[in-house]
C-alpha cells in the first residue's frame, strides 16, 4: 500500500472491487466486447455490492457504510480517493463494464451537485425498479453534440421557455446509455446571448415526447458500455426539472467543474487497463519459452516489464495525488489534467508494446490484451482530449491558452 | 543512385492505385464488418495477376524471370492504403510459391502450384518461440502444436512454415489436409480469413521439407526477408492512408472557431506521421531493391539486415499513424463508422506476425550461431 491507502477503509474497498473484478468482470467481458452488449446482469450484481446507479445522488454510504458527512467538519474528504480506488480496480476487470456500472454517474453527478432536494427525488424515481426488459434502471448525461466535442461551449442544443415549459432542440453525439437510459440530463442553451452563462441542465425522463433515442455507435473498445445518439425533437421539459436555478447555476463552468472532479476517476481507470495488460504480461512471461530459454533471463523482454512497471506506479501515484488533493479540498485542475492525459498515455503505450511481445499469441479472437489496448485509446479522447488536458496543463504553467 | 521508377514499376504502381481507389477502398468497410472479402475480389484481383505472380509460368503462374520484389514493395504500398485484409490475401501466395520453386522437392512443387493455379491459397508462418515440436520421421518430420493465427489460412491448401528441428532451421511445406484448420476471428484484418492449424504427431513426408541443414537457414532468412518486406510495405500504405484520412478531416472539422487541422499539436501529429511513414518508405524500397540484387553471401545478408530493419520501422510507423489518426478524428474516430478505427486495428499485425526483429538481432549478436 502506498501513502495514501494506510486507509481500511480504501483498502476494503480495493479488496472487494479487485475481487469483483477478477472473479465477476473478466468473466463475461470478451462476451461483452464481441456482442458489443450491456452486462446488465453484472449490473444488478454490483448493485448488491453498493454500485447503484444512483450512488452519486447517495453519497457513499450503501459502498462504505459511512457518508461524507461522518468525516466532520474540516475533515478531508475520502470522496475522490475510493473513486480512484474503485476505479482502477473496476477498469482492471474491464473498463467496457467498468463505465457501464458507473455510467448513470455522469448524469447523477450534475444532480447531486446542483439538483434541489426535489429534483434528487425525482432522479430517484426514475431509476427505481426495473425496466420492461427486467434490466436496472440507468441515466445518461447528454452533453456532447456532433459538432461540439472538444469546444463545449460551441452548444447548439437550444431550450426554449414556453409557459412553464422549455422546449429542448438539438441533437446530441456519443451519449453513454444514450439509448438505454430511464432518465438524461441534457445540456442546452436557454438563453443565446448570454452564451456560456445561459447553458443550463435539464432531467428528461424516458418517453417524454420528442425524446428520440437514436443509434448505438458501433465502437473500437470499451463496447461493453452504450455510446448512442440522441435527439430532441421539441422535446417539452417542466421548468422544475432545470438544474442549477438562478444565481446558483454558473452555466457551462458547472459542467467544465463537473469535469474536472471525475479527471482523476478516468486517469484511474487507464491505470487499471495498464496494470491489466501488464500483470497478464508478467504471468506469460513467468511461465514463457524463447526456443527452449526462458523468456524472464532476457533482458529484451524482461527490461520492457521494469519499463511498464515504472510507468504504471508514476501513473498512479499521480492519480492518487490529484484524488489526495481533491480530498484536501486543493486546487487540482491542473494536477487532475495531468493525471488524466498520463494514464491515458500510460494505458495505451503498456498495450500496444504488450502486443508486440506478445506476437502472434496475441492475434487470437478475444485476446485479452487486444481488448484492452483497442479500451485504451478512448481514454486519450473522452472526459477532455489528450490535447485539452495539455491546454488545460500549459495555460496553468503560462497563463495563456496555446493554439 | 536513382529513386525514379521504371516504366513497368509506374504503370504496376498506376494500375494497382486505380484498382485500390475504385475498388478496394470501397469494399473495406463492408468485408471488415462481414469478415469476409466480397467475392468478386478473386475475379479483379486474379485479371490483375494477383495470386499466381510468383507461381513460374512453366507451372502455369505469371512469373517469368526472377521475381521482381522491388514492383512487389510498390504494389503493397498501394494495397496497404486499400484495405490490410484484403492486402493480406492477395500477398499470401508469394513467399510459398517463391521458396518452394527455389528450394522445394518436384513433388512439392507440383502439389503446391496445382493448387495455387487452380485459384488455391498457399501462407507463411514461423514458430517464433519455438512452441512447436518437430522430430525425425523416417525422411520427413513429425510436427505436434498449433500453427497460426495466419491469415489466409481458413482458406489455404498449404502452410510454409518456418520452424526448428533439433536447434536447426527448417522450412516445411505443410498441406493443411494433415491438421485440423479452424478458421479464426481476431479483430485486426477481420476479412482475411484467418485461421489456426492444429498438428498432432502430423508426418510432413521428406519431399515436403523445402529446406534443412545449410540450405534450411538461408531459405528461412530469405522467406523472413520476402515476409518482412510485404508487411513493411503494406504496413506503410496503412500509415500513409491514415495520414491522408487524418489531414483531410483536419480541414473539414471545426473547433473553437477553426479547422482542427490548423492547431499546431495536430499538425504536429500528422507531420511526424509523415516523417515516420516516409523513413518506413525508404527503408522498405531499400531492402525489396536489395532483395533484387541479393545473392549469395554478404549482400544477401545485407537484404535480410534491410528487410528486418524495415519491418520494424513500418510497424511503429502505423502503430503511431493510426492510433494518432484516431486521435485527431476525436470520437469519430472511436466509431466504426469513420475509416480510422479500422485501420488502428488492422496496424496490429504488422507489429506481431512471424516474431520479434529486434529479438532476433539481439539474439544473433548474443549467439551468433543461433538462427
Amino acid at each position: 500500500m502506498d501513502i495514501f491507502h494506510d486507509n481500511p477503509m480504501l483498502t476494503g474497498v480495493r479488496q472487494m472491487l479487485g475481487a469483483f473484478a477478477t472473479q465477476y468482470i473478466r468473466k463475461v467481458a470478451p462476451l461483452h466486447d464481441r456482442e458489443e452488449s450491456m452486462p446488465w446482469a453484472l449490473m444488478k450484481q454490483a448493485q448488491s455490492f453498493g454500485m447503484s446507479q444512483t450512488a452519486v445522488v447517495d453519497g457513499r454510504k450503501a459502498l462504505t457504510g459511512k457518508d461524507d458527512a461522518d468525516d466532520g467538519a474540516g475533515k478531508p474528504s475520502t470522496q475522490g480517493r475510493l473513486g480512484v480506488v474503485g476505479s482502477e480496480e473496476l477498469a482492471y476487470g474491464c473498463a467496457g463494464i467498468c463505465l457501464a456500472i458507473g455510467g448513470s454517474g455522469l448524469a447523477a453527478s450534475p444532480v447531486a451537485r446542483m439538483g434541489t432536494e426535489e429534483q434528487k427525488q425525482e432522479f430517484r424515481r426514475l431509476l427505481q425498479g426495473d425496466d420492461e426488459h427486467g434490466h436496472l434502471k440507468v441515466a445518461a448525461m447528454a452533453l456532447s453534440e456532433p459538432s461540439t466535442g472538444s469546444d463545449i461551449s460551441s452548444l447548439s442544443t437550444t431550450a426554449r421557455l414556453d409557459g412553464d415549459h422549455y422546449v429542448l432542440s438539438g441533437h446530441k453525439q456519443w451519449i453513454t446509455n444514450g439509448q438505454s437510459a430511464a432518465v438524461y440530463v441534457v445540456w442546452a442553451q436557454t438563453d443565446p446571448a448570454a452564451g456560456r452563462a445561459g447553458v443550463r441542465g435539464f432531467l428528461v425522463a424516458r418517453g417524454t415526447p420528442g425524446l428520440v433515442p437514436g443509434r448505438k455507435e458501433h465502437k473500437l473498445g470499451i463496447r461493453a458500455s452504450e455510446t448512442a445518439q440522441v435527439h430532441f425533437e421539441d422535446c417539452r421539459v417542466h421548468k422544475d426539472l432545470m438544474l442549477g436555478v438562478g444565481a446558483e447555476s454558473k452555466g457551462l463552468a458547472d459542467t467544465k467543474k463537473m469535469l474536472d472532479s471525475t479527471r482523476p476517476m478516468v486517469g484511474a481507470q487507464a491505470v487499471g487497463i495498464a496494470r491489466a495488460a501488464f500483470e497478464y504480461l508478467v504471468e506469460r512471461v513467468a511461465g514463457g519459452t524463447h526456443h527452449g530459454t526462458p523468456l524472464a533471463t532476457h533482458q529484451r523482454i524482461a527490461f520492457e516489464l521494469a519499463e511498464m512497471e515504472m510507468e504504471i506506479q508514476a501513473a498512479r501515484a499521480l492519480v492518487h495525488k490529484a484524488a489526495w488533493m481533491a480530498d484536501h479540498r486543493q486546487d487540482n485542475v491542473r494536477m487532475a489534467s495531468i493525471a488524466k492525459a498520463y494514464g491515458a498515455k500510460v494505458a495505451q503505450a503498456v498495450t500496444s508494446r504488450a502486443l508486440t511481445l506478445l506476437g502472434d499469441e496475441a492475434l487470437e479472437p478475444d485476446h485479452p490484451v487486444e481488448k484492452w489496448y483497442r479500451d485504451a485509446k478512448i481514454y486519450d479522447i473522452f472526459e477532455g482530449t489528450g490535447q485539452i488536458q495539455r491546454r488545460i496543463i500549459a495555460r496553468s504553467l503560462l497563463g495563456v491558452n496555446p493554439t | 543512385m536513382d529513386f525514379a521508377l521504371d516504366d513497368d514499376q509506374a504503370l504496376i504502381v498506376q494500375t494497382v492505385r486505380r484498382f485500390v481507389d475504385k475498388d478496394l477502398r470501397g469494399w473495406a468497410g463492408d468485408a471488415d464488418r462481414a469478415g469476409a472479402a466480397p467475392v468478386r475480389l478473386t475475379t479483379v484481383a486474379g485479371e490483375l495477376g494477383f495470386f499466381t505472380d510468383a507461381v513460374p509460368e512453366a507451372a502455369g503462374g505469371l512469373l517469368d524471370g526472377p521475381y521482381p520484389h522491388l514492383t512487389r514493395a510498390l504494389r503493397g504500398l498501394e494495397l496497404g492504403r486499400g484495405c490490410s485484409a484484403m492486402a493480406a490475401l492477395l500477398e499470401c501466395n508469394v513467399e510459398p510459391a517463391l521458396a518452394v520453386a527455389r528450394w522445394g522437392s518436384a513433388v512439392a512443387q507440383a502439389a503446391l502450384f496445382a493448387s495455387l493455379v487452380d485459384g488455391g491459397r498457399a501462407t507463411t508462418g514461423r514458430d517464433a518461440r519455438g512452441r512447436l515440436a518437430l522430430t525425425a520421421a523416417g525422411d520427413g518430420v513429425r510436427v505436434t502444436g498449433t500453427v497460426g493465427p495466419l491469415p489466409a489460412l481458413a482458406h489455404a491448401s498449404h502452410v510454409l512454415l518456418c520452424a526448428h528441428q533439433g536447434g536447426a532451421p527448417v522450412v516445411l511445406l505443410v498441406p493443411t489436409a494433415l491438421g485440423t484448420v479452424t478458421a479464426r476471428a481476431p479483430s485486426a484484418w477481420r476479412a482475411a480469413a484467418w485461421g489456426t492449424l492444429a498438428l498432432a504427431d502430423a508426418e510432413i513426408p521428406g519431399d515436403h521439407v523445402v529446406a534443412r541443414g545449410a540450405d534450411g537457414a538461408d531459405a528461412t532468412a530469405a522467406v523472413l526477408a520476402w515476409h518482412r518486406t510485404s508487411l513493411a510495405a503494406r504496413a506503410t500504405g496503412v500509415a500513409i492512408a491514415a495520414i491522408e484520412h487524418a489531414r483531410h478531416y483536419g480541414t473539414e472539422r471545426v473547433q473553437f472557431g477553426r479547422p482542427i487541422g490548423q492547431f499546431e499539436a495536430l499538425i504536429g501529429l500528422a507531420d511526424d506521421a509523415d516523417t515516420a511513414s516516409a523513413a518506413a518508405r525508404l527503408m522498405t524500397l531499400h531492402a525489396a531493391w536489395l532483395l533484387d540484387r541479393a545473392h549469395d553471401g554478404p549482400s544477401w545478408a545485407a537484404a535480410a539486415d534491410a528487410a528486418s530493419r524495415a519491418r520494424v520501422v513500418a510497424a511503429d510507423a502505423v502503430g503511431r499513424a493510426t492510433v494518432d489518426a484516431v486521435q485527431i478524428f476525436g470520437g469519430y474516430g472511436f466509431v466504426n463508422d469513420y475509416p480510422v478505427e479500422k485501420l488502428m486495428r488492422d496496424a496490429r499485425p504488422y507489429a506481431q506476425l512471424v516474431g520479434d526483429e529486434r529479438f532476433d538481432r539481439i539474439l544473433a549478436e548474443v549467439a551468433p550461431t543461433g538462427a
